[in-house]
Order: C-alpha cells, then sequence, then structure tokens
C-alpha cells in the first residue's frame, strides 16, 4: 500500500486530478491498493472519496492522470473485466417494487449469470448477509440497514475480484455498521475491496486506510503505522501519585513530545517506550512523586485522524505562504 | 456461458424486471387497461354520430294566406329540420332562437303570393344564431335544401292549379308530368365503399390507433427517467450490460404489454360492438406491431431526453395533443398547410389512423403503400435515436 506501483495490483492511481469547473474535486492523487487488500478510504463529506470512487469505476472521466483498474483503464474496460468488478453506490438505486431477491437475481443477470448458478448464488449472498429471511420482502418494505445490506448483497452476488463500496454504513445503526464490517473483512481474503467511510473509528477495521482531504491523500498506511506515524513514536500515559510538572520529563532521552491532559496525567511520544519507561519513573520520583500506573497509550483514531488533518493543514497552510512570498517577490522584481 | 447466452440473460432479466415493476402497480395497470377499454366502450356506446335536427320555429304572417299548422312544414322541411312551433310574430321567433329554444327560424314573406303573381321573386328568410362554424354550415345547407325543396313544391303546386297536369316538349306525343318538370333529375346516391360504416365504427380504428400509441408511449415515457436519476444509471454503467441489451429489453417488456392490450381491444371493438373487421387479423397484427414499435420509441425517446418524471408526462401529453390535431383523427391532414403536414407525417399514429380505418373498413388497399414502410421507418429511426442517446448517456461523465 504505498506510490510503488506493481503492475498485478488491481486498482492503481497515478497523479490524478478532477475538477467541476473551478472546483478541485481530485487533487493530484497517487495510490495503489494490492490484492486482496481491504483498503478504507476515509475522509469528510466533500473530500472527494465519491469522485474518486466514480472515476476507479469507470463512470468519471478524470481530467488527468492515470487510472488502472484489473490492469486496465475504467474508461474503456471489456466486458469481460467489468463482470470481475463490483460496486455499490452510496444511495440506494435497486427497485423498490422488486422484491430482495428479485433485486440481487436482476444484477446478476446484468452480469450475465445464467439460471441455474444464479440460483444458487442470490441464496449465497442473501444468506451470507441475514437477508434469507426477507428475501420475498419488496425493497421498499425493507429497513435502512436492510437496504444497504441489500446492495452490498447486489455488489457481491457476480463474485467480483474488486469490490468498491461507497459509504456502506451511512445512516447505519453502530451493530449493524459492525456486522457489515465483519463482512467485509470475510470478503477480503479473496478479493480486494476498497471502501468508503466518514466514519473514522471504521478505519481500524481496514488493512490499509487512505485519509483523504481536500481532494487529496494526506495520509495511506494501516491503522497501526498511521498512528503510530503521526506522534511520531510509541505512546505512553503515566499517571502520577501527586501532581507533576511534566515538562520535566521532556528532558528524559527519547522523549520526543509531551502533553499534560491534568496534573497527575501526562501522555508522551517515545521513540521507544520500553528504553524510557525507567527513566521516566526515576524523573517522576525527581519530581517528589511516584508513579501510579504507566501504560501504553492508544489514541482513539478520531484522535489521529484529527492530528493528520491539522498537520496537513499547516503544510497547506505553509505551502501557501510560500507560494505567496514567492508570488510577491517576483511581483517586486 | 456464450456471450450470446449473456446477452439473452441481460435482455430477459431487463423485459422481466419492468414486468415485474410494472405488475407491482395493480393500480397502474388496471388504469392502463382498463382505461383505454372504458375510453373505447363509452366512445362506441355514447356517440350516435348522427347531427340532431335543427329545431326550427316557421314564421308566417297574418296575411299570408298560407298555412298555419306545424304539420304543412314539417312534411316540407324533411329530416333536418324539426318544426317546434308556427307562429306570425317574428320577435317571438327571434327571442326562441336567442334563448338557444330554436335553432333555426324560417320567415315566410307577408306578399308571399302577391310576389309570385306580379312575376317576382319571394325572400324566404332563414335565420339561425351558431357561432360553431360547423353547426353554421349546417344550418346553411339545411337552408339551401329547404329552399329548393320549397321551389320544387311550389312549381309542381303552381303547374297542378294552373291545370297543368303534363306538358308537352320535344318528341311529339312524348308527355312530361308536372312532377318532372318541378324534378328533372332525381338523386340515386351510392358509396362504393365495401362496406358502409356507421360513425362509431367509422372512428373506431382511429380510437384504437391513438390508444394504443398514448398507451406505448405513457409507459416507457417513464420508464428510463428514475434509472437515470436515481443513480441506477451507474450501475447500468459499472456493469458489462450494453445500452442495446437494456434498450431491447424494454422494447419487449413494454411491446409484450401493448400487444396483450391491443388484442383486448380489438376483440371489444369487434365483438361486443359490431366493428366491422373487413380486412385479415394477420394484416392487423403486423399493423398493431408496427405502430406499437414505433410509439414505443417515441415514449423511450421522452424518457431519455426529459430531465424529470413531471417533463415525461408533459412530453407524452404533448404527443398526444399533436396526435389529436393532426393525424387526421378529427380532421383531415390534407386540409392543413404543407410545413404543418410534415408534423402529421411525424407522428406513427397518423399512419396508424389511415392503415386502421383502411384495412379493418375497407379490407386494405386504400392508403398508399408506402404509409406501412413509414410507420417502419419511423420506428427504426427512433429505436436508433434511443441507442445513440441511450449509448451517450451510459458513457462515463466528463
Amino acid at each position: 500500500m504505498t506510490v510503488t506501483q506493481s503492475v498485478t495490483d488491481p486498482i492503481r492511481v497515478k497523479d490524478v486530478f478532477r475538477s467541476f469547473g473551478d472546483v478541485v474535486a481530485i487533487d493530484g492523487v497517487t495510490m495503489t491498493v494490492p490484492q486482496g487488500a481491504l483498503l478504507g478510504l476515509i475522509g469528510p463529506s466533500g473530500s472527494g472519496k465519491t469522485t474518486l470512487v466514480r472515476m476507479l469505476t469507470g463512470t468519471l472521466l478524470p481530467t488527468s492522470g492515470e487510472i488502472r483498474v484489473l490492469g486496465e483503464d475504467p474508461r474503456a474496460f471489456r466486458r469481460a473485466t467489468r463482470e470481475r468488478i463490483g460496486y455499490v453506490p452510496q444511495d440506494f438505486v435497486l427497485y423498490p417494487d422488486l422484491t430482495a431477491s428479485e433485486n440481487v437475481a436482476f444484477i446478476a443477470s446484468l452480469f450475465g449469470i445464467g439460471w441455474w448458478r444464479r440460483r444458487k448464488r442470490v441464496r449465497q449472498v442473501l444468506e451470507l448477509l441475514g437477508l434469507w429471511d426477507v428475501r420475498d420482502r419488496l425493497a421498499r418494505d425493507l429497513s435502512g440497514g436492510m437496504r444497504r445490506r441489500l446492495e452490498v448483497a447486489c455488489g457481491l452476488v457476480h463474485e467480483p475480484g474488486v469490490l468498491f463500496i461507497d459509504e456502506p454504513t451511512a445512516g447505519v445503526d453502530p451493530m449493524l455498521s459492525r456486522e457489515i464490517w465483519d463482512e467485509f473483512r470475510r470478503l477480503s481474503e479473496t478479493r480486494t475491496l476498497l471502501v468508503t467511510t466518514q466514519s473514522v473509528e471504521e478505519a481500524e477495521l481496514c488493512d490499509h486506510v487512505a485519509v483523504l482531504h481536500r481532494g487529496r491523500v494526506i495520509a495511506l498506511d494501516t491503522p497501526e503505522a498511521l498512528r503510530h506515524g503521526i506522534w511520531g513514536g510509541e505512546v505512553v500515559e503515566i499517571t502520577t501519585e501527586r501532581p507533576i510538572d511534566g515538562e520535566a520529563l521532556r528532558a528524559v532521552p527519547g522523549i520526543t513530545r509531551i502533553r499534560q491532559p491534568g496534573p497527575r496525567k501526562i501522555i508522551l511520544v517515545a521513540d521507544d517506550a520500553g528504553a524510557a519507561t525507567p527513566l521516566l519513573i526515576e524523573a517522576v520520583r525527581a519530581q517528589n512523586s511516584g508513579v501510579a500506573s504507566i501504560d501504553p497509550y492508544q489514541p482513539s483514531f478520531s484522535e489521529v485522524f484529527a492530528a493528520i488533518v491539522e498537520r496537513a493543514e499547516k503544510e497547506r497552510a505553509e505551502r501557501q505562504r510560500v507560494e505567496g512570498e514567492a508570488a510577491a517577490a517576483g511581483t517586486a522584481v | 456461458m456464450s456471450s450470446l447466452a449473456k446477452i439473452l440473460t441481460r435482455v430477459t432479466a431487463v423485459m422481466l424486471k419492468e414486468l415485474r415493476e410494472l405488475a407491482r402497480r395493480p393500480g397502474a395497470i388496471a388504469s392502463l387497461m382498463l382505461g383505454p377499454l372504458i375510453v373505447v366502450a363509452l366512445f362506441g356506446l355514447g356517440y350516435s354520430g348522427q347531427a340532431r335536427p335543427l329545431e326550427t320555429v316557421v314564421v308566417v304572417p297574418a296575411g299570408a294566406a298560407l298555412p298555419q299548422d306545424a304539420e304543412t312544414y314539417r312534411k316540407l322541411g324533411g329530416a333536418a329540420i324539426r318544426v317546434v312551433a308556427v307562429t306570425q310574430d317574428t320577435n317571438s321567433a327571434h327571442e326562441l332562437l336567442r334563448r338557444g329554444e330554436a335553432r333555426l327560424v324560417v320567415a315566410l314573406p307577408e306578399d308571399f303570393k302577391a310576389r309570385l303573381e306580379h312575376g317576382e321573386q319571394a325572400p324566404l328568410i332563414v335565420e339561425w344564431n351558431e357561432m360553431d362554424p360547423v353547426r353554421s354550415g349546417i344550418a346553411n345547407a339545411t337552408a339551401v335544401g329547404l329552399v329548393q325543396e320549397l321551389n320544387r313544391q311550389l312549381l309542381k303546386t303552381a303547374l297542378v292549379t294552373l291545370g297543368i297536369e303534363s306538358v308537352s316538349i320535344g318528341s311529339p306525343g312524348v308527355q312530361i308530368t308536372a312532377e318532372v318538370v318541378a324534378s328533372p333529375l332525381k338523386l340515386e346516391a351510392r358509396n362504393i365503399a365495401p362496406s358502409s360504416p356507421t360513425f362509431v365504427a367509422f372512428f373506431a380504428p382511429a380510437v384504437l390507433a391513438l390508444v394504443l400509441q398514448h398507451l406505448a408511449i405513457t409507459l416507457t415515457a417513464l420508464s428510463m427517467i428514475r434509472e437515470r436519476t436515481s443513480g441506477a444509471m451507474d450501475l447500468f454503467r459499472v456493469s458489462p450490460v450494453h445500452g442495446l441489451e437494456l434498450l431491447v429489453g424494454k422494447y419487449l417488456a413494454y411491446g409484450v404489454l401493448t400487444l396483450v392490450i391491443a388484442a383486448v381491444l380489438v376483440t371489444v371493438l369487434t365483438v361486443p360492438l359490431n366493428i366491422p373487421l373487413v380486412g385479415d387479423r394477420l394484416a392487423l397484427s403486423r399493423l398493431v406491431l408496427l405502430l406499437t414499435f414505433a410509439s414505443l420509441g417515441l415514449g423511450l425517446l421522452i424518457s431519455l431526453v426529459a430531465d424529470s418524471e413531471r417533463q415525461a408526462v408533459q412530453l407524452a401529453m404533448l404527443v398526444l395533443l399533436a396526435s389529436m390535431f393532426f393525424s387526421g383523427f378529427i380532421l383531415p391532414i390534407e386540409e392543413f398547410r404543407e410545413p404543418v403536414r410534415y408534423v402529421a407525417y411525424a407522428l406513427p399514429v397518423t399512419y396508424g389512423v389511415a392503415l386502421f380505418q383502411d384495412l379493418m373498413l375497407r379490407g386494405g388497399g386504400g392508403v398508399p403503400a408506402w404509409y406501412e414502410v413509414a410507420l417502419l421507418a419511423i420506428g427504426v429511426v427512433l429505436f436508433a435515436l434511443t441507442a445513440i442517446r441511450l449509448r451517450a448517456t451510459m458513457r462515463a461523465t466528463a
């Protein structure tokens, strides 16, 4: 999951731009998704997730750049290639007047699956997504969660090698969201999935996460690596017996960052938490206190996401400042 | 699975999906099936086609020395008028005309006899109060017929009154009676058409054509709007389905439904309503198929160019209005100026009306042979336009 691209990677994106008039929706995205990965494309509303997915599925043309899905340009997918791609759009686009099984069977037929295999597959995917009992219910009579699962069933029925799923858990309750993500994890054992979501906590359920912000991929790695990378080391949380000055711990070798949310609570980033722990205990004692507890701190992904976005915003502001100065210098000359 | 089998799978899936969706809306199906049936049945049962005799008031001045009883004038007027009153007062006759209780006032001059005796023509004043140009024309024709009949009767009566039962003209010994002198020509009108349809029978095939076209357009005009506006088109774009497969599936679904309804309508027309079907049923099936094919194309084109369901309905109604006015259903196409006539020739129903009437009432051969070709050509052109438009719609957004 890096910018190093291999021709065998099912999804490859290189320097892709897409604008709508003056608005730049995708601003130079480069990334690859290897075979059998579950990539979470995370970003707030309007960050360009759906635009990117639509370009990957060939329904929207990029303004510039190169996209390859299963080795082909989405603009000119062959029929055989389309048969290996699944797409679950963001909105409910199935047919309210058809039953759950009729909807799935219809989509299966569009992918050219014959009657015998279709019958079997419809049952399989409906069972897989817990919809077999409501197979004869009209889609319009299904709950919101069931409809989302029905759409996922339709995306899976033809057993695609690559599956694009756009915000599958939007408007779905947390319990069901978890079930859907569990299903994605199972599916990713045999196929490649690209799932977009606004819910940053869902990032932890992915093999890899791409954070999309203002049309740019500002971070792309495994959830753990992102967590580690954003703080620049291992995070340790210390609770002291008496209030101390947390800033004094900065003198301990290997400590790169310190945050003190309370008089007895300090969160530190260390290059090597194991090596730094005895030194930290010493430093706390030096302030006539003792260590009540010292634990590895697992920041929530919301914090990680916020930090990633904050860093990207700072970099952007810096870039704009430099560009502004360069422009001003040019004008002066 | 072979490519052909996959194509058939996709086309059949689209067709069945459309039919299933229709079947799930029983209200819509009922109005679709029953609506045309009720329209045709009401038309057949409710329209007499016979012009009502004009209620007429005859004004006979007191000194005219003419009969004052209604029966005399009723016999003179024939079937075109119904004498409702004979009066001596012109003003009261005009009042009846103004109130709509009489549609014709025939006023005989007071000096009628005196004028004739002095060798002068006497004016017969006939008045009516109609805004409708058709009804005004009928009143005028009735007035002309009335004065001719009165002249004939007067001439005959005059000859008999003068004691001239017959006259000798031309070859010696040949006597011509007063009847022949008054009416030298006797009308023997014959219609050589193979059948003499009633008004209902004449209009029924046209109604059938209009109903079939409207039905096919209404069914299809909405069929792609939802898919285009809901995002389902994105699913189609990603899937291996081809625009032509979608199109053929839809043609088949709505074609089958329209043909079933057409079969029911033809049965209703020919059995309980006794509309003649002089031509053979196979030829009628061919015409129904052609009209359905062309009309489905028009409906599908509407569904691909309209940007909302509302606009699709508006366009379908616009086609219906144009069909009513320009197809020859009400007014003959020949009476339109040439540029407007092209509008008529662009509508499938124009050919449908002419071909259905010709086949059902005459047995065929009464309209130019190119009419069928033109209907097929319109169908093919609309199919091609629809396919091109759908292909463009399914292409990735630039």
